[in-house]
Order: C-alpha cells, then structure tokens, then sequence
C-alpha cells in the first residue's frame, strides 16, 4: 500500500526538536560564563532546574497516559515525543535565578511551578499563555523575599566590584540596574558588558555570552534578528528620554539587570509572541516602553515582569491584526448619503 | 534581451533534485500495450465521447468532443481500436471515465491540415479544435483563456519550473526552442498582445542564454518558491499586482506554460492536436530517472517499465512534490497536464506525525499570499471556517503548499487551507 496523503510530499528537515536544541546550544555560552563567574554553585543551580523540568513533564504525561497500564510502552512514547521544550524552561529558569545553594528548592520549585503549571496544565507545548520560565522566576520572585535581595548577597563570585562598592548602595536595586545608573563611577560600561564585578542572576551578567547566544539563533534563523534589538533599543531611547535625553544613561540601561536574556531568549520565545510580523514589532516596541518606564517608576529590575504582562496581551495583538493578502485592494468606503 | 527580474514577497527556497534528468533529451516511449485517455483532463465538463466501442480510429482523430464552454477537445493518442469506453481507476482513489484504445499495426494520422499566416480568429479555433489546455499542470482550456473579458498587452510565458524534481519544460526548453518561440508568436497575435516575455528561473542558466539571442525578452528569475505562480510570476516580471479575486488578464496579462506554447506552434503548422507530453519520471524510488515523450493516456506502469522499474518508493506523485496529488498505484495515466511522475523513497517524503503548533510563524512568513497559515489551521480545526476566513485567509490561498513545507510542527496546514476553502465553497 502507498502512502497517501495530501501536498506537499517533501517537508524541510527543521523541526520542533531541533529548533529547541539550537536554543540550548545558544544558551552554553551563558552557562559557561556563569560558571566562570559564579563558580560551582551555578552549575548545581542549573542542574537541578533542568532536572526538575524534565522530571515534571515526565510524571505528567506518566500520569496523563495512565502509565499503569503499559509501563513500558509509555516511557517509550515519552521519550519519542520528548522535544527539548521543558530543558529549555529549565534552563532559562536557572539563569534568572542567583547561585545559591543554600536556597536548592528556588530551582526545584521554580522549574515545578513552570513546567507543571504554566505549561502542561494548560496543555503542553505550545498552549501556554504565558512564557513557563518568565513565570517561574517571578512566582520564587514574588513568594520568596530571599529573591528580592539576591543582587545584596550574591555578587559575581570571582570577581570583585569594581569600586569597592558598598554593601548598603548595593541594596537599592535588584540587580546593578539602579546601584550602576546613580553613580556612573562605580561600574563601567565595559564591567556591565563583560559582567565583571556585576551581581545579579546567573545568566543575566555575562552579556558577551548573550550575544554570542544570540548571533548563533540569528544565523540559524531561529529568531529574528530584529526583534531583540527593537526592544532592547526602545528600552534604551526611552531610558534615555525619561532622564531628559542625557544620553549617557543609554548604554547602562541597556546592559544592566536582565534586559539582553530578556529580549534574546524570553521575549522572543514562539508560543508567547504574537503570529504576524507587524503584531511582533509592536509587541516588543511596547515591552521597551513598557521596561523603560516601569524600570524608572519602580527602581527594581522588571524585565520578567513586562513580558509577562505582555504575554497576555499577544492574543489581543493576534485578533486584531487581520492579514493583507498579496493583491489586496483597500475597499472604498460606501459613500454617505 | 536580459530583463532585469524582481523577487516577490516571502517564499522559500528548495532543494531542486533536478540532476537526475536535466541534461537528459527526452525518449521516445515505443511499444505501448494500450491507452487509457481519460475524458476530464482539463478544468471544467469532461469531453463526450463521439467513438463507439470497435471502432477504429488514427493518431489524432477527435475522440470525444468539449461539453460547453470551459471544456476541451479530446483525442486519440495512438492509432488503433476503441476497446472500451466507461469508468477507469484513476489513480486517485477514484474512477473515471476513460476511452481504452488497444494499438494497431500501422499508425496512420488524422491530423488537421497546417495554416499559414494564420489571423487571430484561425489561431484560436485551431487551439479549440486541437483540446489544447494549460500544460502547466491547472489544465485550463488554453482557447477560453486566450479569450479574456478585458484586452491585455503582455503574454509571459512561464518557464520558471519552481517545482522542484521536474524537468519536463527544461527540457522542452532545450530542445525545441524554436518551436518555443513561433507558438509564442501565434499566442501573442490571437492576444492581440504585444509584449512577449519568457520567464526562466536562474537555476537553467543554458535556457536564459539560449532564449536571450532571440527577439523576445528573457527574465531570468531568482530561485525561489513558488515562482511559478501565475500571479507571483507576474509580479516578478512586470511589477503588476492581480488584484485579489480577480484573472491575470485584469492585470493586463496573459500566463501560458512553454509546452503549451510549443502545442500551439504544432495545432498550427502541423495540425497536431495535443496528444503527446514530456513526462519527468524521476524521485529516488525509480532506478533510471528519464524524461519521456508519451502519448496521453500511457498507464504509469509502463513509464515505470521504461525506467528500469521501482525500488523501495513508497509514495507515488503525479506531478511535481510540492502540489502534486500522490496516488494509490500504477493505475494511473498520463494526461495533458501530467508533467512528471515521482516515486519517492521514506527518506525523501516525509512521515512524520504532526506535533503541537508552536507558533514559529514560519509558515507565514513563506506565505507568497501573505496569509496566516497557523489561524486558518486553528480555526478549521475548530469548523469555524468564517473565522479562519477572517483571520487566517482562506479564499486568497494558491494551495503552493510552502506553509506545510516549512512547518516544523509538520502540520497539515495547506490540507486545512484545502479544507476550509471547500467548505466556504460549498456554503455560498
């Protein structure tokens, strides 16, 4: 018997699969850095939110197939339609969190929270509403206290703050964010750049890394280039136009706190983008006017939040934007009588 | 002369498979136990039948004549005697009413007597009388399209061959290049048209430089898919746009496929009625890839017989991969817009199970239409077709299949376009 089956009969070799491990490949290099900067307790941190995430989706469908039924078969089944989605919620859940391992159950609780809730609860891949790692980082954000004060206690281990800065100047910001914009002194735009003396979370301090990770997507068209670089050039200009045009708090603002993570690997994540070309532009247009404007009204590092917010906009974006097929001829309006 | 060509919007770019048969001359198919010439070859009424069983009929003698007027004349491909006239398995999974034609010794000709210096009327009843329909692979009767509601200025004749794995007007183009030519001249006169241009995808560099001495303009087009498109060809040659639900000619011009044209020069100076194609029997499922000439109605096990019989295909495709229409079995039979036959092997088709929408919105942004794929999935998926209409774009869709194409997920997302289409079709 021949297959059957309707146009087109050759299908690109790119698949959901693949397309996830690029996105963890891309990743390596802030893995890297974070090790290098955080030391040990970085790689435990990010081990075990990726085996947190993978364990819940793996109970999940266990339970949601009835594995008592056919043990075997199911696991199986598990590993053939296994995609690499809950590794890459893990993993991004792990960079936006501190090294600490001392606090081991943020990851673990984190990474259950995003996995099992925000994604398979409302049905798997490509369901979720809202970005699973966005999500998990800001509920251990928000249930937590230890999370607010992170940047306070843990500092870029190997290296120390350029300046001799002080404990107490430290605390005003979740991350470098506010500590780096009040006195330009105490960190260089080179330091933020390169992360070194910078505290924060684990993925977020090494920007080189970032972009490494994002010149890797870009040139396997993974995302779009563009995308990224509007938001984090918004966040940037409208930083800059809050502060009364003085342009010198453009480079700070963007690479300080998690606004490069954010934008590379977060804000650009598929399922929590809008569909049409026109609907992203001006989705990550708002999330930088959004970021930059929060980010002065608060004084706290808001990226997660702003896309989380965002997140639920982007069916509102979706329905509103109608597509314009090739040849479309603007109707004429009826004229009135 | 060389024009310069524009790209269209979006699109995608695809492996050709073409090496197999592009240096390849097309054969003669000998020695054919019968023919099974199907009466719908053509959009439109399928052809009735003027033979009775027994009879005997020449090469080239009208079989069955168009039912109205989107309709086309059919004829016998081989001279010998009607052994049958009824249903056929067509391949597809259907029947189809068929005239059997069994060979007979001696093949003599009826073909109609060749004009000279024809006049636009004498062209376009000669096409009528000849069947000739769109050999690109829609199958339009060529005589209703050259007779459009406003008058255009341009016939482009579409030499893109964007499909992948198909070589049949490559090489057409080779071969017969002159024939090329002078059909496009009787095209251009029955049009009252007055530029003449041919299009040809940059991956047949030959072609562009064979067709660049002559008098009619070459457009050497980007390798993109689906530049054969009519509207998406257009665009790319002159920079009109067809306005949406509306022909070609409101754009002010006329699409005809290189074999068509190369008909046309034979209804007129032969007076040759369209009975005999190049085929493209290829894919990696068939041992000796080859381009044929064969009468229409040769049943596909004997193009298969011809090119060393098949090894380890699992699909079977009647025209190219991307639009084609996989069928059930050998069954099948060369028609007048049949331009290839492909056996694929497990590795080249793919049969992979569709997995959840992401949401990459890589489909619409290969859409040539500007269409959102991923809606139009979802909203038939739910039989809300008014509201995949509205936010997907159902009715504007040229079923190119790019979008299932790209689609990581693999969904069937042209299949849903197909769908919705049929069911918004049959409401209004």
């Amino acid at each position: 018997m021949r297959i059957l089956s309707s146009a087109p009969h050759i299908r690109t070799r790119r698949t959901t699969k693949n397309i996830m491990l690029d996105v963890l490949i891309a990743l390596l290099p802030a893995v890297a850095a974070s090790i290098v900067y955080f030391g040990w307790q970085a790689a435990v941190t990010i081990l075990i939110s990726l085996a947190a995430a993978v364990l819940t989706e793996f109970v999940w469908y266990l339970v949601e197939h009835k594995v008592w039924r056919n043990a075997k078969e199911t696991v199986f089944a598990w590993a053939a339609q296994f995609d690499y989605t809950s590794l890459v919620t893990g993993l991004l859940l792990a960079l936006c969190l501190p090294a600490n391992v001392a606090g081991w159950y943020l990851p673990l609780l984190g990474s259950l929270f995003a996995v099992g809730i925000v994604k398979m609860l409302f049905g798997g891949t490509g369901k979720n509403i809202v970005n699973p790692a966005i999500a998990g980082r800001v509920f251990l954000f928000i249930s937590f206290t230890v999370m607010a004060n992170y940047a306070t206690f843990y500092p870029a281990a190997n290296f120390d703050p350029i300046g001799k800065t002080s404990l107490s100047e430290l605390m005003t910001g979740a991350t470098s964010l506010t500590s780096g914009l009040k006195d330009g002194a105490m960190l260089s735009n080179l330091d933020l750049f390169l992360g070194t003396g910078v505290a924060g979370c684990l993925g977020e301090t090494c920007k080189v890394a970032l972009l490494v990770g994002y010149l890797y997507l870009c040139v396997r068209g993974v995302i779009k280039w563009y995308l990224p670089l509007l938001y984090i050039g918004v966040t940037g200009l409208f930083a800059v136009a809050l502060e009364g045009f003085d342009f010198s708090f453009f480079l700070p603002s963007i690479l300080s706190g998690g606004l490069i993570l954010g934008a590379c690997f977060m804000a650009t994540d598929y399922v929590t983008t809008p569909k049409s070309k026109l609907g992203n532009i001006i989705y990550f247009i708002v999330l930088g006017l959004l970021t930059a404007g929060l980010r002065k009204a608060t004084g706290i590092e808001v990226v997660s939040f702003c896309i989380l917010l965002m997140n639920f906009l982007v069916f509102l974006i979706d329905i509103a934007i109608r597509p314009r097929p090739f040849g479309y001829v603007r109707k004429k309006k009826e004229a009135k009588e | 002369m060389i024009k310069k060509p524009r790209a269209f919007f979006r699109g995608i770019r695809i492996a050709g498979h073409k090496s197999p048969t592009d240096r390849m001359p097309a054969e003669r198919l000998s020695a054919i136990p019968e023919v099974i010439i199907p009466l719908a070859q053509s959009i439109g009424a399928p052809a009735k039948p003027v033979v009775e069983v027994g009879q005997a009929v020449r090469r080239g003698q009208c079989i069955a004549e168009a039912a109205g007027i989107v309709s086309a004349n059919v004829h016998a491909s081989i001279a010998g005697t009607v052994a049958a006239i009824g249903p056929r398995p067509d391949g597809r999974g259907g029947q189809t009413d068929c005239i059997v034609i069994t060979p007979a010794d001696v093949q003599e000709e009826a073909f109609l007597p060749s004009l000279s210096e024809p006049s636009a009327e004498e062209i376009l009843a000669r096409i009528a009388a000849c069947g000739i329909v769109g050999m690109g692979g829609a199958g339009f009767p060529t005589h209703v399209k050259l007779a459009p509601p406003v008058p255009v200025d341009t016939l482009i004749l579409n030499g893109s061959e964007c499909e992948p794995y198909l070589t049949c007007d490559d090489v057409l183009m080779q071969a017969r290049k002159n024939e090329v030519l002078r059909g496009a001249k009787y095209l251009a006169k029955a049009l009252n048209a007055s530029n003449i241009l041919i299009a040809i995808e940059q991956n047949k560099p030959d072609d562009i430089a064979a067709f660049a001495d002559s008098d009619i303009d070459v457009v050497p087009l980007k390798k993109q898919y689906p530049m054969g498109a009519e509207k998406q060809l257009i665009y790319c040659c002159t920079g009109r746009k067809v306005p949406l639900g509306k022909l070609p000619a409101h754009a002010g011009v006329i699409v005809q496929n290189v074999a068509t044209a190369v008909a046309v020069c034979e209804a007129v100076e032969q007076g040759k009625p369209l009975i005999e194609r190049i085929v493209t029997v290829t894919g990696g499922g068939i041992r000796q890839p080859k381009n044929l000439i064969c009468p229409v109605g040769t049943p596909l096990s004997v193009l298969a017989e011809a090119c060393g019989g098949e090894q380890d295909a699992v699909k079977l495709v009647e025209g190219g991969p991307m639009t084609g229409c996989a069928l059930t079995g050998t069954e099948a039979v060369v028609t007048k817009t049949t331009g290839g036959f492909l056996f694929l092997t497990a590795q080249e088709t793919n049969t992979d199970e569709a997995t959840p929408c992401i949401n990459c919105g890589r489909c619409a942004d290969a859409c040539p239409m500007k269409l959102m794929p991923m809606q139009t999935e979802f909203y038939t998926n739910a039989k809300e077709y008014e509201n995949a209409e509205k936010y997907g774009g159902v009715l504007a869709c040229i079923e190119c299949g790019v979008c299932s194409y790209v689609c990581p997920a693999r969904r069937p997302l042209a299949q849903a376009i197909k769908t919705a289409k049929a069911e918004l079709r049959r409401k209004s």
